[in-house]
């Protein structure tokens, strides 16, 4: 199917923290900020797993989630709709999620300390471009 | 999108964007050619040559000029050890070559240990991060103050890092690696090509880096023992030919007796005492792994710590020495009863000397030169049948092995005052 | 009661999101710029963008939950969850407190790290007016901050 468009990629880099809204099944919503929302393939993202939070409580209660994600080079932004899929402790995207925090994680001396719990999978059921959010970049207030 | 049919405006809309796309694919994939066909020629250069250092210029030269990383490095994995070492480099103020990186350590030791690539694009995002994690779990008790962290060789504001492993079969054989001040500077084309160059690159460095062992193993057996010449190309350590300095301990040796014993004594007699004594000598030598610098006919000098280092030199030199004299002490009750006066006496002294290949092409050594080596001599010269002098240096290492007894003072060509000399009486018995 | 510190971040600044969700309790997303913390301790007003505030209106008229996490750059986060009250157009007054609120944004993140190219235009290119001002009264505060702790109802 391929819903995600390549252009989507950067914004999946964790260079600027995407948004993630869920929702518990007593109704209550679950608003946060999340480092990266990571690019799996055309039709998954995944979201790491390293301290219990309420947005993973969430999700087993009630898998649909939506991600909002900024690219770091054009500054557009999408609308991702999620539906939460597996959590994975093992297999490619895991192994991929580790390695970068077990990389990271040495070189501010926390090797073993901080380790990926878990990959949550989610599969993306409709992606928008944001329109009319931005501020042209040649109107924004330059430095003084 | 869907648009009606009825909708001409609309459709023409659809045409030239589906045009617009048909455009970009054809010139990714005119792209994608073109860096083939670069990566076909980086391919036959690399496999053209097996000299190592030709063979990783070439790659970062290509990398660089070709596929626009201006900043790369390839680190090799040391033989006997887990550590990635920097070899070469490209677009670096300072050169960094030589620096190690364990693996585990960083993205590249990482990339080492897992085998496996990696491109990350928000290192700094990324590293605040857990910085303000590890804050919070300080605070909370949860784990020890940070440790100083190992500097890691790159840059020191990097933002993004795409490196690879690079295997032959199932070994490593060291990892490539990218990076770049800019977040998110690779993507998915990058690793496909950083994979294909890497690979050929994998395979041409392991060729050159067994040619070159090949090579090295070759010259060093004409100086070593073939086990020991091994031990040094698998130690990775740096061309034990080349000049270097070491403290070592020094064993000098050599019969009583012999000159007389010489000038008297028949060709055939003479070449057997001396094949026997060689032997059993020799024995010794290669069962405490000391390196026999030479023989002249009597006289044997060996020495430790070079060129394999060893944290004992000292006591094995002693250790040696006493085994020697028990051995000769064997042979000249032999050589007694054969009416030849022949006794040993060793002297063993402690310092630096320059070391390295001496002599000219075709003829070559492996030498050690300095005031240790005088010195040895010397006390070998002064030490009577039996004896076994050595210089106090030797005492804070080897005075729980053995009972000393003080002989005398000597003047030593080369050292400003006299040396104490001691003989080892005997060993001590373990305690 | 909000607590002191969570009444300091909300007045910024803070990076915010707000979350709600359908009768089918599908979830929906809009950024804010910009909060108020009123004198009771209780009641907050936060700015969001018309653009972005359609389905999140919806729902609040509809079930009226609504939860709203705020980030500081050093990753200190709060989470409010509520009841909404009102709503209405931002005006003159609230234009001018969000100004104030994205420069202080954009000094922080500057501050944080981020280098000048991704800052400014994070901090300061996403369209804030026209806005509207949703009213909400908090119900819990909880710790968020990435660590241990987090999920910590405050209050």
């Amino acid at each position: 199917m391929g819903i995600l468009p390549d252009e989507i990629k950067p914004a999946m880099q964790g260079v600027i923290p995407s948004h993630v809204v869920t929702c518990a099944r007593d109704g209550t919503p679950n608003a946060s900020a999340i480092s990266q929302v990571y690019y799996v393939d055309p039709d998954h993202v995944a979201l790491s797993h390293q301290f219990f939070n309420k947005t993973k409580r969430n999700v087993a209660e009630n898998p649909r989630a939506v991600a909002w994600v900024i690219s770091p080079e054009t500054f557009e932004a999408w609308d991702l709709e999620l539906e939460f899929v597996r959590s994975e402790t093992s297999g490619p995207v895991f192994e991929i999620m580790e390695m970068q925090i077990e990389a990271i994680a040495s070189m501010v001396g926390m090797k073993g300390i901080f380790k990926l719990r878990a990959a949550d999978i989610f599969r993306v059921t409709a992606v928008t471009k944001t329109v009319g959010e931005r501020i042209p970049f040649a109107e924004i207030p330059g430095p003084r | 999108m869907a648009v009606d049919p009825r909708d001409s405006s609309g459709l023409r809309e659809q045409i030239a964007e589906n045009q617009q796309t048909i455009d970009r694919l054809n010139r990714d994939l005119a792209k994608k050619s073109n860096e083939v066909r670069i990566i076909q020629q980086i391919s036959s250069e690399i496999t053209s040559t097996l000299d190592l250092d030709e063979v990783l210029q070439i790659v970062l030269r290509a990398l660089d000029g070709v596929l626009g990383f201006s900043h790369s490095m390839i680190l090799l994995k040391d033989l006997g050890d887990d550590v990635l070492r920097v070899t070469a480099t490209r677009g670096y103020a300072a050169e960094g070559v030589g620096a190690q990186v364990r693996l585990g350590e960083g993205v590249i030791g990482v990339v080492g240990e897992r085998r496996r690539m990696i491109r990350i694009g928000n290192i700094g995002a990324s590293m605040r991060y857990l910085r303000s994690v590890r804050a919070r779990m300080e605070a909370s008790g949860e784990v020890g103050p940070a440790e100083a962290t190992v500097a890691l060789p790159g840059l020191a504001d990097v933002q993004s890092q795409l490196a690879l492993p690079l295997t032959v079969k199932d070994r490593l054989v060291g990892v490539l690696a990218v990076e770049s001040r800019t977040p998110n500077a690779f993507d998915e084309l990058d690793e496909v090509l950083l994979r294909i160059v890497g690979n050929q690159a994998a395979t041409a460095i392991d060729n050159a880096r067994t040619y070159q062992m090949v090579e090295q193993l070759g010259r060093l057996k004409r100086f070593f023992s073939p086990q020991l010449a091994e031990l040094i190309i698998r130690g990775g350590a740096d061309d034990p030919l080349k000049t270097h300095r070491r403290e070592v301990t020094v064993v000098f040796l050599d019969l009583r007796g012999f000159t007389a014993f010489a000038e008297t004594s028949e060709p055939e007699e003479l070449m057997g005492v001396l094949r026997e004594y060689h032997a059993e000598m020799g024995k010794l030598i290669l069962a405490h792994e000391g390196t026999l610098e030479r023989f002249t006919g009597d006289g044997m000098m060996i020495f430790f710590n070079d060129p394999l280092p060893m944290s004992d030199a000292a006591e094995r030199a002693v250790r040696m020495a006493v085994a020697m004299r028990e051995r000769a002490a064997e042979l000249a009750a032999r050589w007694h009863r054969r009416g030849y006066e022949l006794d040993l006496g060793i002297g063993v002294a402690k310092g630096f000397a320059t070391i390295g290949a001496i002599g000219f092409e075709g003829r070559w050594d492996y030498g050690a030169i300095g005031t240790v080596t005088n010195l040895a001599a010397r006390l070998c010269g002064e030490a009577k049948p039996g004896q076994i002098l050595i210089s106090p240096r030797l005492l804070p290492e080897v005075e729980q092995m053995v009972e000393i007894e003080e002989v005398g003072v000597l003047a030593v060509k080369g050292l400003a005052r006299p040396v104490r000399a001691l003989n080892i009486a005997r060993l001590r018995d373990p305690a | 009661m909000i607590p002191d510190r969570v009444v300091e971040v909300l007045h910024g600044p803070a990076w915010m999101q707000i979350g709600t969700r359908d009768e089918a309790l599908r979830p929906a997303h809009t950024f804010a710029v910009g909060a108020m913390v009123h004198a009771d301790r209780q009641t907050v007003t936060v700015f969001v963008p018309t653009a972005r505030s359609g389905r999140v209106l919806r729902d609040l008229r509809e079930n009226g939950r609504i939860a709203l996490g705020a980030s500081l750059a050093s990753h200190e986060a709060y989470q409010l969850k509520g009841t909404y009250v009102s709503s209405r157009p931002t005006d003159d007054a609230d234009r001018a407190r969000q100004d104030a609120y994205r420069a202080a944004l954009l000094a922080s993140a500057l501050e944080a790290g981020y280098p000048e190219p991704i800052a400014r235009p994070l901090a300061l290119g996403f369209a804030y007016t026209p806005g509207v001002a949703i009213t909400f009264r908090a119900d819990e505060v909880f710790l968020q901050t990435p660590g241990p702790g987090a999920g910590t109802l405050l209050s």
